[in-house]
């Protein structure tokens, strides 16, 4: 029977990552399904460029309080991932055979490991493994074709980050066989404590599914640690495999520390944001938290918002500056919001002050409060709000601090000084 | 199975053909239930989500003028969750019969030529519904009200003003709600209750009257004054916002009743839904809406996919709307994905998709409001100025009031960049 089979490139998303720097954002959810930019998610970017690419076959790794996640992806509708030929999987860890060892994914290797038989079974041309928690723009076809082009076991994608900084990732020397595009990689070392070059890893792989299946097994027989970048890598460079690396030149926004994920957020609202949300075509899943419910923002007699991004479902009576409102947002008479990033469902009630805070879902800030710092001295010193609060009226918040997910009322003291947390 | 289980359903039937002649350009490419409203809706979507609301499951939807925006609209009906093992909405156009091919006629001709469709879905009541209202209604509470009166129709009736029950089908029960006397658009109204056009028949006694009664085209002309001697019929009562926003300066009224906080009109306090997923250029691929350094919004709704450089003040936006810097809206309804380039005004005007103000025009000038238009005296006589489909507006162009022009007009049409109230420019090359 002829068989017309689109989709040759297997994409496997590692979304399970739960990373202490995110804070509260990240105590009920994986990174990947942290809100973004008034209305998507950060897996979102993933997902559109992958839709984008026409690779509509994916399984999403996913490990931490995967609900959260599983609600946001649905059956895979939003980016067009319904089909004979399109799907999205999520492949969560389960026991091991003989049920006796639990049995987590122990590495972003470990993770893709487990789900080895998966990869069997779709008999993919290449595995392109990605990481959920990325904001950037790429069609993932020229890298695959490149991938294939070099016949090479393995494809990384890379880009240029300022040498002072490069120690934070693994760092490739890619030489200069096809110039501006690409070229071998030479040397990898993951995070140097001296950097050598200024290629850094993205996450971003394209695997031959045999070499892949190949180096994993290995490493399980023998590592302790089973991570791509710290293991995988440098064991098949040493074993003189092919890889290649992809030079990559558009934006790229790390979400990994509370003040690097406000800055990608703040980036967002420049006035030439390297993030154009609409040209890049990022789509998201208006079905979660019921966004297809929402009206048109509602903007009353005395409100105003500059500088501002505001997705529908908000009802704005008071003063929004340099922020992002999720749906359903509420700024009440008189409040005012600055620099500032609410999530779903935020209320601030009347005459209350909110600057440099990032505010999770839920949340009714009472009446009178002023949360965060006003001092520009202070600047980059985000309060976080965990979810599922009712911050009581008039309360003092200084900056820098952290307020743990649905606290009880009596745990809120009249001020919370700067650098505070509460739990 | 359970037959007498399915027989208990209502099925629910929405006339959705009207032409809306008196809303002009904005029923020029489209049937009146597919006019853009509230940003992000259509006029139908408010029957529709109504109907989700009340939890019915089955509906056909009766299109006649014009229908493709409409269809397109409703998709598989799955933004109103009409899709599954029982539910579903079926669109039901006009058909040519064995003898006589025919258009629908009135109400309950187009009723009668859809008797198949209401055969094949078995059902205790039938709700008609028209798809051009604005409001919000639990139906099935009206059902409980029919089916605790053992009505045989029961019509859905609120109190309006008597200046305007003249347009209406209208009246007069007494304490237990039945009707018993019944007038079509009165000249002299003597009562002030006037029919929603949203009619609960018992199937049967429906099914049996139209078989019998093959003059009856229309159920408030021809229907009800006869069935109010011989059957039970009653009004039920409807109080709440409620509009037919049949006219433009209705229609303008609706849009801008949205932007008060206490109304009464709340389409996502009433759990209207829109489908976002219509077309590529959908809701789904909009961002959140832009409001840039130094642009000033007040009183207004702004749909996400909007950028706002400018002044906007007292109006409704839908998706993907730019207003440049220095450019002004004031009072005015903007659909999807017009572009007020740098310094150009808009006030109190209606523009349709994707029309394009260049920069420094001025798109409804002066104090003559009441100067109506001339080929349109009836249609825009408020100051309303109407701008059709993907119209280019010419730079430094001033636009007086009550002026319409119609869709797909270039700059090339204009006679001149002075259009005095009251006239309309057509598309001449």
């Amino acid at each position: 029977m002829p068989k017309y089979k689109p989709t040759s490139t297997l994409a496997m998303i590692l979304a399970g990552g739960r990373v202490d720097e995110l804070n509260v954002l990240t105590h009920y959810r994986p990174k990947s399904a942290v809100p973004f930019g008034g209305v998507y998610r950060i897996i979102d970017f993933a997902l559109s460029n992958l839709m984008r690419s026409g690779l509509e076959l994916v399984a999403i790794l996913s490990q931490f309080r995967s609900f959260s996640l599983i609600n946001h992806i649905g059956i895979g509708a939003a980016w067009d991932m319904v089909g004979r030929y399109r799907g999205v999987s999520i492949l969560p860890p389960s026991p091991s055979s003989d049920y006796v060892s639990t049995s987590w994914y122990k590495g972003s290797a470990d993770a893709v490991f487990k789900n080895v038989d998966f990869i069997e079974y779709h008999e993919p041309e290449e595995v392109l493994i990605l990481s959920g928690d990325h904001v950037y723009h790429m069609d993932y076809r020229p890298l695959i074709e490149y991938h294939r082009r070099k016949e090479a076991d393995l494809t990384i994608s890379c880009v240029q980050v300022p040498m002072e900084e490069a120690h934070r990732f693994g760092v490739a020397d890619i030489d200069d066989e096809d110039g501006d595009f690409g070229g071998r990689v030479v040397n990898y070392q993951e995070k140097p404590e001296k950097a050598e070059s200024r290629w850094a890893s993205l996450t971003l792989y394209c695997f031959n599914p045999r070499v892949l299946i190949e180096v994993l097994e290995e490493n399980a027989k023998e590592g302790n640690s089973h991570e791509f970048g710290r293991d995988i890598i440098p064991a098949m460079m040493t074993k003189g495999f092919r890889i290649y690396g992809h030079k990559f030149k558009g934006y790229w926004g790390y979400t990994r520390t509370v003040q690097e994920y406000w800055q990608t957020n703040m980036d967002l609202l420049a006035l030439d944001s390297p993030i154009d949300l609409e040209a890049w075509g990022i789509r998201t899943n208006l079905e979660n938290r019921d966004i297809r419910d929402c009206q048109p923002l509602k903007m009353g007699p005395s409100a105003t918002i500059s500088e501002s991004l505001v997705y529908n479902g908000c009802l704005v009576e008071g003063e929004v500056k340099n922020s992002i409102l999720f749906p359903g947002v509420h700024v009440k008479k008189g409040a005012r919001v600055k620099d500032s990033v609410l999530f779903f469902d935020n209320i601030v009630g009347e005459d209350a002050r909110i600057e440099q805070v990032i505010s999770d879902v839920n949340n009714t800030i009472g009446r009178d409060s002023v949360i965060g710092s006003a001092d520009p001295d202070n600047a980059k010193r985000i309060t976080t709000l965990g979810w599922n609060n009712y911050i009581p009226a008039g309360i003092r918040i200084g900056c820098d601090c952290t307020v743990y997910p649905r606290l009880s009322q009596e745990k809120f003291p009249k001020e919370i000084k700067q650098g505070e947390t509460i739990r | 199975m359970n037959r007498e289980k399915f027989n208990d359903n209502t099925l629910v039937l929405i006339l959705a053909g009207g032409v809306g002649s008196r809303l002009n350009n904005l029923v020029h490419t489209r049937a009146k239930p597919a006019v853009p409203f509230g940003g992000i809706y259509r006029i139908i979507d408010f029957s529709l989500s109504n109907v989700m609301n009340s939890g019915f499951i089955q509906v056909g939807i009766l299109t006649q003028y014009k229908p493709l925006s409409l269809m397109r609209h409703l998709g598989t009906g799955e933004a109103w969750d009409f899709t599954g093992r029982t539910r579903g909405v079926k669109i039901l156009p006009p058909r040519t019969g064995s003898s006589d091919s025919d258009w629908y006629k009135g109400t309950a001709d187009a009723v009668r030529q859809n008797i198949d469709f209401i055969k094949a879905h078995p059902s205790r009541e039938l709700l008609l519904l028209s798809g051009d209202h604005i409001y919000q209604m639990d139906y099935s509470e009206m059902i409980d009200f029919h089916r605790s009166k053992k009505a045989d129709i029961t019509v859905g009736m609120m109190v309006v003003d008597k200046s305007e029950i003249h347009q209406f089908g209208t009246a007069i029960t007494d304490d237990s709600q039945r009707i018993i006397e019944w007038e079509e658009k009165p000249e002299f109204p003597r009562t002030d209750l006037a029919s929603m056009g949203i009619y609960v028949f018992n199937t049967d006694y429906l099914l049996d009257m139209l078989a019998r009664e093959r003059e009856i085209i229309d159920f408030g002309k021809h229907l009800l004054p006869s069935a109010i001697e011989n059957d039970d019929i009653f009004a039920y009562p409807f109080h709440g916002y409620w509009r037919d926003v049949g006219t433009v300066q209705a229609y303008w009224q609706a849009n801008m009743d949205l932007l008060s906080l206490d109304s009464g009109i709340s389409p996502q306090d009433w759990g209207i839904r829109a489908n976002m997923e219509e077309n590529v250029r959908g809701s789904s691929d909009r961002p959140p809406g832009r409001f840039h350094k130094n642009s000033r919004t007040i009183n207004s709704m702004i749909s996400a996919g909007s950028s706002i450089e400018g002044e906007v003040v007292n109006s409704v936006l839908s998706p993907g709307v730019c207003v440049k810097e220095g450019a002004i809206v004031r009072d005015s309804i903007l659909f999807h994905d017009c572009v007020v380039e740098e310094n150009s005004v808009v006030d109190l005007a209606i523009l349709d998709k994707r029309v394009v103000v260049k920069k420094g025009a001025v798109v409804g000038y002066g104090e003559d409001k009441n100067v109506s238009n001339k080929l349109y005296p009836k249609h825009l006589y408020t100051g309303i100025t109407l701008i059709g489909k993907e119209t280019v507006i010419p730079g430094d162009a001033v636009i007086g009031r009550n002026c319409m022009v119609r869709p797909w007009t270039g700059i090339e049409d204009f006679p001149s960049s002075n259009i005095p109230s009251g006239e309309t420019i057509f598309k001449r090359f």
